[in-house]
């Protein structure tokens, strides 16, 4: 040491500054003598000079997992577990809620959120590899609320960046349609309602098909299309027997929720089956309407590209193309009944539907309100505002007396909420 | 992947979605940044004092932006002869000044007819914006402004319980939120006053009666007593929507612009959009309806919808 100073044991004056985890000593470093040593412990007042670090300032939240981050990551391997999904799922959504975990919206958010990022991220990984898991699954699973988790989901897809693919319908609708409880007979399914398995499914898939192709799909929750086309494809296998049960009893035999849009899906897709059925030559005699056509749908999915093309036109056409359309129809044999006559001549009850449009059923609703165009105004911003107009918004002095005095009285009347 | 045959009874169950569905309409709040203000926007501040001084500078950009224009055409004159010629309809408008002609892709600062721009959008209107497709013509449809959010400093503090007692357009729920909601008739909007003298104006459908309503709005303040100014008036977002007549495939238009497009039919039943340039949000739905949001001028509107028009008519045929 500098200063000078010397051991007293050896006397050499090789002392070092050595601290012992805490604790200031000075040795020396020829035997090992400690010369002085500090305080290990510090005094109330030395505290009251000290300055705390906190936790995530220190350079220990980089190096560890936090709590709660362990506890969601447990919460991510636990929920692939109960979903059943394979091994390389899990390691993949616990690499997003990592990756998710780094940004500090995400760290700082409420514990209720990262309960739901949790979801988001096996939502995620299930899309990612086409496994139709869909939102309202995870949510009820998670006791979480839609709105809550829509928009942790669309916060962590934009944050992270990724590419989520759409849901795939043709995988949900086997996945949906093998939880329906209807392929063995059991108490509370009699045997005529039992059905084969993969009948129903290709069925099933027919008519999504049709009605992706008729715009009942877009923009639309999947899974009560999927409802009403099970439904449907039920029904149709053997209509004689299962014409009497309705879509409410359906999905309580197969031990299924029934969500809430289904019956109006139902009744759209029978629409979208009338309109085939009255371009088939042997169905238009008979006058089918939404029950007596259910009996026929094996016909008309048999059929149902050509029959799309012939009772719809196309609604995004430009104009001009209705023409060739009408001659398109006219020209082509189908068994019809007045190949002969020219459309024109033969009375309308004869005549084959004139082709309705391919459109959406928003679209084809007439709309509710009709909003005109708001006049052209030429309002410059810096006109000259009129005293009598900004008045008629200010209160009269009476009226200012009027009003508190209905306050005061309220006020009075709340305060004392049972009068004897 | 055939683990979809073979999932355990379980699995299968879970896969629909029980009663945690919301029965009908999805409820989403698409994350818009309503009022961020973020940009800082050069000119649009104004006092009513120096009216007369604005008026003159926007007479001199217009000066400027007609030598500009004129210059441009005479480049452009003999390639985009027959485009200009039916974009110039488009554009020009019954304002009775010189039409303002534009190459079909600058559309964005065309007047609309009636409208005299005396409150122009500050952008530079001449640079041609990189054309999508060359050979496009306009689409002829020009979004209308549904809603435009505007915020203006009125310069002093407010007692708001003063306010709301006095003024017999304001309701006040200081346990429900911390400003006084008032309304006015014309224009139709709604101002949420805040203690600090910061206001916020909603519900106005051009830019030129939001900055009255604003007005309006001091001046109510004004004869309440108050020493209020009207300070940094500006423009925070603007919204608008039109219709192109034709149904979308949503589900082609994000596969094919994925890092652009967002659909979740499950949460919600339109595509959100979110372009790049300009920065606007667009809510597509099946219908052929598009709602535009996020601008600051509103040319970005309807440059944003010149961008997607094209894009949404590749859409037009069904397989």
């Amino acid at each position: 040491m500098p200063g000078g100073g010397r051991c007293p044991d050896c006397g050499s004056t090789e002392l070092v500054e050595d601290s012992h985890y805490s604790q200031n000593q000075l040795v020396c470093s020829d035997c090992g003598c400690v010369v002085t040593e500090g305080v290990l412990t510090t005094t109330y007042t030395d505290e009251g000079n000290l300055r705390e670090v906190t936790y995530s300032r220190s350079t220990g939240e980089n190096e560890q997992v936090s709590r709660s981050q362990q506890r969601g990551l447990r919460r991510v391997r636990d929920l692939c577990r109960v979903l059943q999904l394979p091994p390389t799922f899990e390691d993949t959504a616990v690499a997003y809620y990592q990756q998710a975990y780094q940004h500090s919206g995400i760290r700082a958010a409420r514990l209720q959120k990262k309960e739901v990022l949790v979801g988001c991220c096996v939502l995620i990984t299930c899309r990612q590899r086409n496994w139709p898991l869909t939102m309202g699954t995870i949510c009820t699973l998670l006791y979480a609320d839609l709105d809550m988790f829509s928009g942790t989901y669309m916060q962590m897809v934009k944050l992270l960046g990724l590419d989520v693919p759409s849901l795939c319908l043709v995988d949900l609708v086997k996945t949906y349609c093998s939880s329906f409880k209807l392929f063995e007979a059991s108490p509370s399914v009699p045997a005529k309602y039992v059905e084969d398995k993969e009948k129903m499914l290709s069925r099933t898939l027919q008519l999504v098909e049709l009605a992706d192709e008729t715009w009942l799909v877009t923009g639309r929750h999947p899974l009560p299309v999927i409802t009403a086309a099970t439904f449907l494809a039920w029904q149709s296998l053997r209509p004689s027997d299962r014409l009497t049960c309705s879509l409410a009893r359906f999905c309580k035999l197969a031990n299924v929720d029934l969500p809430y849009p289904a019956s109006s899906r139902l009744q759209e897709l029978l629409a979208v089956l009338l309109r085939l059925a009255e371009q088939l030559a042997w169905l238009q005699v008979l006058k089918l309407d939404k029950r007596s056509v259910v009996a026929h749908i094996g016909d008309l999915l048999q059929h149902r590209h050509m029959l799309v093309r012939k009772a719809f036109r196309d609604g995004t056409a430009e104009p001009g193309a209705l023409d060739t359309g009408e001659e398109e129809l006219q020209g082509q044999g189908w068994g019809r009944e007045d190949r002969g006559h020219g459309s024109l001549d033969l009375p309308a009850g004869k005549r084959p539907a004139s082709p309705a449009l391919l459109l959406p059923p928003c679209m084809l609703k007439p709309p509710k309100r009709i909003c005109p165009t708001p006049p052209v105004s030429t309002v410059t911003g810096d006109e000259n505002i009129s005293d009598s107009e900004i008045e008629q918004y200010l209160r009269t002095p009476q009226e200012v007396r009027d009003f508190q005095r209905a306050q005061a009285a309220r006020q009075a009347a709340t305060s004392v909420p049972n009068p004897p | 992947m055939d683990q979809n045959n073979s999932l355990p009874p379980y699995a299968q169950g879970l896969a629909s979605p029980q009663g945690a569905m919301t029965p009908g309409i999805p409820i989403f709040s698409p994350m818009m940044p309503y009022g961020t203000g973020l940009t800082p926007q050069p000119i649009q501040s104004s006092n009513s004092l120096s009216v007369l001084e604005e008026q003159q500078r926007q007479q001199q950009q217009q000066q400027q932006q007609q030598q500009q224009q004129q210059q441009q055409q005479q480049q452009q004159a003999a390639a985009a002869a027959v485009q200009q010629s039916t974009s110039q309809q488009a554009t020009q408008g019954a304002s009775g000044q010189t039409p303002q002609l534009f190459h079909s892709q600058t559309l964005t600062t065309a007047p609309l007819p009636g409208t005299t721009p005396l409150y122009p959008s500050p952008m530079t209107p001449m640079t041609p914006i990189t054309p999508a497709t060359p050979a496009s013509e306009s689409s002829g449809i020009v979004p209308q402004l549904q809603n435009i959010v505007s915020t203006v400093n009125l310069g002093c503090k407010l007692d708001l319980k003063t306010i709301a007692l006095r003024a017999r357009n304001a309701e006040y729920n200081p346990k429900r939120f911390a400003a006084v909601i008032m309304r006015i008739r014309e224009p139709r909007t709604t101002a949420l006053i805040f203690s600090s003298g910061k206001m916020v104006c909603t519900g106005a459908k051009s830019e030129e009666q939001s900055r009255l309503a604003a007005r309006k709005y001091a001046r109510v303040v004004q004869k309440l007593g108050f020493p209020a100014k009207f300070l940094d008036f500006k423009i925070q977002n603007m919204v608008g929507s039109c219709d192109v007549k034709f149904p979308i495939r949503l589900e082609g238009l994000v596969l094919t612009h994925q890092q652009f497009s967002s659909y979740e039919p499950e949460l919600f039943p339109g595509l959100i959009y979110r372009m790049i340039k300009p920065r606007i949000v667009l809510l597509i739905f099946v219908s052929g309806k598009v709602v535009l949001t996020g601008a600051k001028v509103r040319a970005e509107i309807y440059e944003a919808f010149e961008n997607i028009y094209p894009i949404l008519k590749g859409f037009r045929k069904t397989t």
